[in-house]
């Protein structure tokens, strides 16, 4: 069910009348029950996978926020990220690094068989392990408090307008506007519907007929034509950024609606003056993320 | 205050702006060049000035000017 479908315009529907009419407490368990419906449209078995996340970060986090013990809450830490990236390697890493060792080995003159399993990779796996791995994180370094509700954290992890392609949103900025009643207005409204239809032109209109240049060429055997690979070269650069910003538009644009504050993932990034500006404007969300769980980590150690 | 004050000016000087003034609410967001190489620059001085060091899970868990003031005078605090 991607955004641009017909079928999710019929669900977008049904749940927002559905919204319209109940109580914070309701909506909830209505957005939550919706995101697994959502997430479950593309494939129902992985369903359980999430909800493994989910519940390891929402136990270990409180488990955490009670322990006295820094002994204790650092293993609780260590046991929330094995378990997340134990998932997110396996079914999303494992067949890369299985393919590359065996070529590696082959190039030694070894003959060796890849070993793969055969799995199809869970949607979204990696948004919503980044976003479970931060809250804990957070917690543990007393950013914030754990959450109490299972429900709402569930929603936390599992809302659908970021389930697919994010922004990475942190639980900082999210759980309390889950947590707490939203304020719907008719301007919320307009600017969502704004956000979504230009999300929906980006991605239609400009990538997905752009995608028709570039296949052109990416799918067929040289020789080329110089001029022919600088257009499709420029076309795949809009290609890639209209369709990922274009969904995070969309994404921003259903929350709006619902009265949910969803952050910027794309600020004009081809307007970067260099590479380093580029990353502040490109996906903001994983950037900032792998600044914070990764960078600052390591170099906060090394310091001197 | 006087923390803050001294903070204001290792503030001033690794950011090289003499009219930077920090709030307890302040986060890299509001000002210039408080990008994550600066940082570690400014939490080196501080440790450095202050003759103080913070351990990993705190450098980790500011989460605003505020939260960084409260770690340093828990430091110097008799």
């Amino acid at each position: 069910m991607l955004f641009n479908s017909l079928s999710f315009t019929l669900f977008f529907i049904v749940v927002f009348f559905l919204y319209l009419v109940l109580k914070c407490k309701w909506q909830n368990r209505v957005l939550l029950l919706a995101s697994c419906i959502f997430y479950a449209a593309w494939d129902w078995k992985f369903l359980s996978l999430i909800f493994i996340s989910i519940s390891t970060d929402y136990f270990c986090s409180i488990a955490i926020r009670g322990s006295d013990n820094e002994k204790i809450k650092k293993w609780l830490l260590i046991l929330s990220i094995a378990v997340n990236l134990s998932i997110l390697g396996l079914f999303k890493y494992f067949n890369f690094f299985s393919a590359n060792l065996t070529q590696l080995i082959n190039l030694f003159g070894f003959s060796v068989q890849p070993y793969t399993i055969n799995i199809i990779l869970p949607i979204g796996i990696s948004f919503y392990t980044f976003k479970t791995m931060s809250y804990t994180i957070d917690v543990y370094t007393g950013k914030i408090e754990p959450a109490r509700n299972y429900l709402d954290y569930a929603l936390f992890v599992i809302f659908f307008p970021l389930l697919l392609a994010g922004p990475i949103m942190r639980a900082g900025d999210l759980l309390p506007q889950i947590a707490s009643p939203r304020k719907l207005s008719l301007n919320k409204f307009y600017e969502g519907s704004y956000l979504i239809f230009w999300g929906l032109f980006q991605k239609i209109f400009i990538a997905d007929n752009l995608a028709k240049i570039v296949n052109l060429i990416f799918g067929s055997k040289p020789p080329y034509e110089g001029v022919e690979v600088l257009i499709t070269i420029y076309a795949f650069a809009f290609q890639i950024f209209c369709d990922f910003a274009g969904y995070s538009n969309i994404a921003r644009g259903l929350g709006k609606c619902m009265g949910f504050d969803i952050m910027v993932n794309f600020n004009l990034p081809y307007f970067a003056t260099n590479p380093q500006d580029f990353w502040q404007r490109w996906h903001i969300s994983l950037s900032n993320w792998f600044r914070d769980y990764l960078y600052y980590p390591i170099a906060l150690r090394m310091r001197k | 205050m006087e923390v803050r004050d001294k903070l204001n000016r290792i503030f001033q000087e690794v950011f090289k702006d003499s009219v930077i003034q920090i709030k307890p609410e302040t986060t890299a967001n509001n000002i210039d060049g408080w990008d994550s190489f600066s940082h570690i620059t400014l939490i080196v001085a501080i440790e450095t000035r202050f003759n103080i060091k913070f351990t990993q899970k705190e450098l980790l868990g500011f989460r605003n000017v505020g939260d960084l003031i409260k770690s340093i005078e828990s430091k110097i605090a008799p």
